[in-house]
């Protein structure tokens, strides 16, 4: 102790004046004390062994007899020697010597209950997360506003034979025609080979009366007129190409035919484009 | 730096306290003051809670706001956590708004489609949007024009824009009701209490030409008039339409316009309960189960 | 061996065949899960429902069509 204290000089003077060891249910040695301490009183060994059973064992903190105290102004330092505690009894938290059983069979058994709590708890899990993952990926499809004007309804009865009508569907026009029974021969007899874009009439129409086709002109997207052009069909006033009466492309710069959205005619007189 | 303060701080809590301070404890005292000090020191406390009572009663001191009233809780058959909304109830709150409230409200969020399998089926609900004329177009030659209702269409607006609306109610707006029971303190409970509400101005409430007297509402003196009166209309299903029942439906009904997921909702409040009473307890169980190896397990030092 | 040991041995012992275990049970608890907790939310409400006022609407939608 007198070592220590002669070997520090300077700062280390006034951080530390000793510092000492003791055993840790042991009242303090008494040399180099500055403050009075109480003497420890053992308490008998607590029978539980919670945190709070075992730390009332240790010596008592409080301004009389402090657990530690280190810094600058400090006088002493009191340090615990944990040799002489006991290891903790554990048999509280072990299984009675009765409920083990050592056979392969048990251990099986004991497994065989751990892990179908385990898929008891993960299976309901996986689906309350596949449920919420779901969804939110569902929010990503179109909204119901949208979906609601996907469709349109259109009432054939008032379309007269020889006439086309233009309706407005996802913003685009949708041309619906009411074909003539000449008109329906005349494009049914023509030879496919001839066609810059070959598709038979009967690929075109589900019902060779009706031509349900989107006005967009397949060169710039311009919207052809209906009954003009040399092929009795469109014909598209931005560039001259010409359509016949199954929308096919028969002349002008227009690569493809005209677009056939899906449809289906839900009575005799109601079709539905969507 | 850190370290530095680290250190010093913890030597301030951890340094013993010593004499000084317990000593200056014993010294403040009031035996050693004379009575008349005694008394002023009374005195001087009494005065300071005064002036500070004083100063927080004239700080909280009656407010506009609390001069209304406020409504009652209602026992609505949607109240509780998995109680559904009245699909009869709506059905006749929206006969309720389109022949009463329409005329002068807007719910411009709310289409015809939406109406499909909560009070409609959709022929049902086709008919009813036919029965509106909807402004559309532009047509091939740029005009607009007018045609029946789709499903997808919402409901049609009473006025052509909100000056319209203000010009015909004597200035003030009336608001769109598509989510009034959010919009307003009380929710439902506050829209039934200021349609059932109306009564004759106490004396000395001075109500303007074109208001009419409610307690509910914030003022009490309110732009629209009583609109709901014993059987002003009458219900298909054979309810007996009094003022209260015409409120408490068309009150579902606006419940059921501000909040279309409700329903939905409360079924996800069963399966979430079910389901977290399945997994709490064996998640707790498999913590355990995990722990105990921990826990239960010896360190041993040994001296080499 | 009892039932319970087969199991351990054919199908918890191995991680893959334990998380197949597990994807499957999903599924059989949702086809079980769903149905029960509508029918309980159903039975709360019972008469409140769309389903319920189904039938007492189309006789209704009748009578104000004339």
């Amino acid at each position: 102790m007198q070592g220590v204290a002669a070997r520090s000089s300077g700062l280390a003077q006034v951080l530390k004046a000793t510092a000492r060891i003791v055993p840790s249910k042991v009242e303090p040695l008494g040399a180099a004390v500055i403050q009075e301490s109480l003497p420890f009183i053992e308490k008998p060994a607590s029978k539980t062994h919670s945190n709070y059973a075992l730390a009332s064992q240790l010596p008592p903190s409080g301004f009389l007899n402090p657990r530690v105290m280190s810094g600058i102004g400090v006088s002493c330092q009191y340090r615990l020697a944990h040799t002489d505690l006991q290891v903790p009894d554990f048999d509280y938290y072990r299984k009675a010597p009765k409920e083990a059983d050592d056979s392969i069979e048990g251990d099986n058994n004991r497994k065989a209950f751990t892990y179908l709590m385990l898929a008891g708890a993960g299976a309901p899990a996986l689906y309350g997360t596949k449920t919420v993952i779901t969804q939110f990926v569902s929010s990503m499809s179109a909204s119901a506003d949208v979906l609601a004007l996907a469709k349109i309804e259109i009432n054939l009865d008032e379309i007269p034979e020889g006439k086309n009508v233009t309706f407005k569907w996802r913003g685009k026009p949708l041309f619906v025609r009411h074909r003539t029974a000449e008109e329906v021969d005349k494009e049914a007899a023509v030879d496919v080979g001839s066609l810059r874009d070959p598709q038979h009439d009967t690929d075109r129409v589900k019902n060779p009366e009706w031509l349900i086709i989107l006005g967009v002109c397949t060169h710039l997207g311009c919207v052809p007129m209906a009954n003009a052009g040399d092929y009795g069909g469109y014909y598209c006033p931005c560039h001259g190409s010409h359509y016949d009466a199954s929308g096919r492309i028969r002349a002008g710069p227009a690569p493809l035919n005209l677009e056939v959205p899906y449809y289906e005619f839900v009575e005799d007189n109601l079709l539905v484009v969507g | 730096m850190a370290a530095l303060f680290g250190r010093t701080a913890r030597q301030a809590l951890c340094r013993a306290p010593n004499g000084v301070c317990c000593q200056q404890k014993a010294n403040f005292s009031f035996k050693k003051l004379s009575t008349g000090k005694k008394v002023g020191l009374g005195l001087l406390g009494a005065t300071t809670a005064g002036a500070v009572s004083v100063g927080a009663a004239l700080q909280y001191s009656v407010s506009a706001m609390d001069l209304i009233l406020h409504p009652p809780h209602l026992p609505w058959s949607h109240s509780g956590v998995l109680d559904s909304l009245d699909h009869a109830s709506i059905r006749r709150g929206y006969y309720v708004y389109k022949q009463v409230c329409a005329a002068c409200h807007s719910m411009d969020f709310i289409a015809y489609r939406e109406l499909v399998g909560v009070i409609f089926d959709e022929d049902e609900a086709k008919a009813e949007a036919a029965e509106v004329m909807v402004k559309d177009g532009p047509d091939e030659e740029g005009k607009m024009f007018e045609r029946p209702g789709k499903l997808s269409d919402r409901f049609p607006n009473p006025y052509e824009n909100e000056e319209a609306a203000k010009a015909a109610n004597n200035g003030a707006l009336p608001p769109d009701l598509t989510y009034i029971v959010k919009a307003r303190h009380g929710g439902e409970d506050y829209i039934f209490s200021l349609l059932t509400g109306y009564c004759d101005p106490p004396a000395g409430v001075d109500i303007k030409e074109g208001t009419y007297f409610n307690p509910y509402f914030l003022g009490g003196a309110i732009s629209m008039a009583q609109a709901l009166y014993n059987e002003i209309i009458e219900y298909e299903d054979g309810t007996p339409a009094t003022q209260s029942q015409l409120a408490k439906d068309v009150c579902t009904f606006l419940k059921w316009t501000s909040e279309p997921e409700h329903d939905i909702r409360k079924r996800y409040a069963i399966k979430f309960f079910a389901l977290m009473a399945l997994i709490t307890p064996l998640a707790f169980w498999y913590k355990r189960f995990k722990w105990s190896v921990v826990k239960s397990r010896k360190i041993v030092f040994k001296k080499y | 061996m009892s039932l319970v040991s087969v199991v351990y041995k054919s199908v918890f012992r191995r991680s893959s065949t334990f998380a197949l275990a597990i994807v499957a049970g999903a599924f059989g608890f949702e086809r079980i899960f769903d149905p029960t907790c509508d029918a309980v939310f159903a039975y709360i409400n019972r008469g409140k429902l769309y389903d319920d006022c189904k039938a007492t609407f189309a006789a209704q939608g009748g009578a104000e069509e004339e």
